[in-house]
């Protein structure tokens, strides 16, 4: 009951445009279980601008390591603007996550359409050189997709993926959001009529993606939640037009996540530079058969 | 008697009816109206219900862009054949040689801009889009420079910088057909069509249907098996066709005076259908999908390209090279944002060279920009008056 009071409260006062005051890091936990034996892992999105946001964030995210220990992050694309020379990467990435990187934290990222294709050979960024790949962590099974182009080797790869894939949890990340009511990108609609198919038919549970510079939550669509966590570094303040597809949003400054999965529910909780919770709630995973229905 | 009469001029009138529809369909072929009118259609489409719209572009993606628009480069190779055969109006190579220097020109200066605002805003994935600014409208630079420029030697030239840019532009898309998985053997059933297609040659079959039939699908076959682009399938065929000199009116459909104008007048027909699809099926994005892909090629196209044929032909004058005969240099300003158009190939180059997604939605913004090339070539012949605007 309390968290739903939680998620309806934040909902509304985001709807409202209020940006709720700092708090301290531990708060930046209060809805999650923080089991010792879940997957913990944080998601960031459009991160690389080497700004003074970017690296608030960045500390914002070590201190709440302190109170809920994820060891994974997921990075959704532009995870690095500008030139992307060597010490780019030092002062884009290594620095505003040096206490993150120390602690032995791995990073996934997927490419946006600001990186340099050659970045996935960038050790930290775990892609081994790939521009679409795969890993699992503990049950869950995380699908990384390049969205700036779909061509059909990534299509066939995908398919064959999911099909063999018997993992509990399914979640899929990449650059560019099939759903979003950000104003500047907004739905790729073409890329939608593609994966949406595959993600019903598989079970996708979850997708996260960025591109948009705001975070959004998104009314399940045939089951699947959709989240866009674009405003780890960038930030388009007001960019959102809050649609009947809207479940939650915060567009006020920049923000992270953090996911706890535990048995067949999955945690998570938007978090402001400031370290307020913005958004928070429970997804229950689903059985595949009964998603098409919803 | 009255009942019969009435019949009659029923009969008329749906006659007269039929013949102004015909007419009309006849006039929308002949202008090459029929990727705009699909173009217009996909981006209203698109852009009020686009989940329909994306769900049915998706479906005929693969039949139209890969297997109809072997027909349209087949039909573009013929016109070209023809016209560089003995007795067409391109077949003296003394014609090419400053055209090819502005062609070279025209590419150093879409691809040189379009590359360097990529690399300006740091987009370096958007490199492999440098052809798509290079592209030139063919018919559009045609029917431009027919209107405003007819009695010039403006129109030989362009068509001819147009065609060396085009050519170029496949060569290099070509090879770059992004498939799941290269089957091999496609050497030995292009063969088999080869060999097909110099038998009916040596036996003078007329009619360009068994070509194209029958030893087009084998190339296909071959092409798409080889991971190359299959819509170039027609490439090694058309050789073989029966061929006609074209006059200068190198994309007029051709006058259905002898066997093979009728054949090319038919094959035209089929095109401009496979064309409306080709605009409908790849023409609606979502107008919000522009950045800077569109942007950069639409600088390439409409800046970089005149400035390009410009400055290679003033380099070239300045070697020692003469101007066409009735092509000043006030024609040549015009002449050079005539061809900035891309459109009905910036949209086949842009489809040949990336699959869907946001990169390819916002070259396809940019692509159909393009066609303001047009407008700015109506606009600089009224400032110089020259043309139709000569006062």
């Amino acid at each position: 009951m309390r968290r739903v009071a939680v998620v309806l409260l934040t909902a509304l006062l985001a709807a409202a445009g209020f940006t709720p005051a700092a708090t301290n890091a531990a708060r930046a936990a209060e809805t999650l279980p923080v089991r010792p034996d879940s997957l913990k892992f944080a998601v960031i999105g459009d991160t690389g601008t080497g700004d003074t946001p970017e690296y608030d964030v960045g500390q914002r995210m070590a201190a709440a390591r302190t109170a809920f220990p994820f060891d994974t992050v997921l990075m959704l694309g532009d995870n690095m603007y500008g030139p992307q020379d060597p010490q780019d990467f030092v002062t884009k990435f290594e620095r505003p996550y040096s206490t993150l990187l120390q602690a032995g934290v791995r990073f996934y990222a997927t490419l946006g359409n600001h990186d340099d294709q050659n970045n996935r050979f960038y050790k930290p960024f775990n892609m081994g050189g790939e521009r679409y790949f795969t890993f699992v962590k503990k049950n869950v099974r995380f699908f990384v997709l390049d969205t700036n182009q779909l061509d059909p080797k990534q299509r066939a790869w995908f398919d064959d993926m999911l099909q063999r894939s018997d993992d509990r949890w399914r979640i899929c990340f990449f650059h560019h959001p099939i759903y979003s009511d950000a104003a500047r990108h907004g739905s790729d609609v073409s890329l939608r009529v593609i994966l949406e198919p595959l993600f019903v038919k598989y079970g996708i549970d979850v997708v996260f993606s960025g591109h948009d510079h705001v975070y959004e939550r998104l009314r399940p669509q045939k089951g699947i939640t959709y989240f866009v966590s674009g405003s780890g570094g960038a930030l388009r303040r007001g960019d959102v037009r809050p649609s009947e597809l809207t479940a939650a949003y915060y567009d006020q400054d920049q923000a992270f996540m953090l996911v706890e999965v535990v048995g067949d529910d999955l945690f998570f909780e938007a978090v402001a530079r400031s370290g307020a919770t913005v958004d928070s709630g429970v997804i229950h995973r689903a059985p595949v058969g009964s998603r098409a229905s919803r | 008697m009255k009942s019969h009469a009435l019949a009659t001029h029923r009969v008329a009138v749906h006659r007269r009816r039929r013949s102004s529809v015909t007419r009309l369909l006849d006039r929308f072929v002949h202008l090459y109206l029929a990727l705009p009118a699909g173009v217009a259609i996909a981006l209203v489409w698109a852009n009020t219900m686009p989940e329909p719209y994306f769900v049915f572009a998706h479906s005929l993606a693969f039949p139209v862009n890969e297997i109809g628009m072997a027909l349209f480069v087949g039909l573009i190779m013929q016109e070209i054949v023809e016209a560089v055969m003995p007795g067409g109006a391109l077949h003296s190579w003394r014609r090419w040689s400053l055209p090819l220097l502005a062609a070279a020109g025209g590419m150093m200066g879409s691809a040189g801009l379009y590359l360097a605002y990529v690399h300006g805003h740091y987009e370096s994935i958007l490199e492999t889009g440098w052809p798509i600014a290079c592209a030139i409208d063919i018919a559009a630079a045609y029917y431009v420079l027919k209107t405003i420029l007819p009695r010039s030697g403006a129109l030989p030239f362009v068509l001819l910088l147009a065609i060396a840019t085009n050519l170029v532009g496949m060569l290099v898309i070509a090879p770059q057909y992004q498939v799941v998985a290269v089957h091999g053997g496609g050497l030995g059933v292009m063969l088999v069509a080869l060999g097909i297609a110099g038998a009916m040659r040596a036996l003078r079959v007329r009619s360009f249907w068994p070509y194209l039939v029958v030893c087009g699908t084998l190339s296909w076959v071959a092409f798409y098996r080889e991971g190359l682009h299959p819509a170039f399938a027609l490439v090694p065929i058309v050789p073989f066709l029966p061929h006609e000199p074209r006059r200068l009116d190198l994309l007029a459909d051709p006058p259905d005076d002898d066997a093979v104008h009728h054949f090319e007048h038919e094959w035209n027909t089929l095109v401009q259908g496979i064309l409306f699809l080709f605009g409908l099926v790849n023409g609606g994005v979502l107008l919000r999908g522009y950045d800077t892909g569109t942007w950069a090629l639409l600088l390439g196209a409409l800046v970089g390209r005149p400035l390009g044929i410009l400055t290679a032909v003033g380099a070239a004058v300045a070697a020692g090279w003469h101007l066409p005969r009735g092509l000043g240099w006030r024609q040549l300003v015009v002449a050079a944002f005539a061809s900035s158009s891309g459109f009905t190939f910036a949209l086949f180059f842009a489809t040949g060279i990336l699959s869907t997604g946001p990169l390819l939605a916002q070259l396809t913004i940019g692509a159909v920009g393009t066609a303001a090339g047009s407008l700015l070539a109506i606009g600089a012949a009224r400032l110089f008056r020259v043309g139709r605007f000569a006062r």
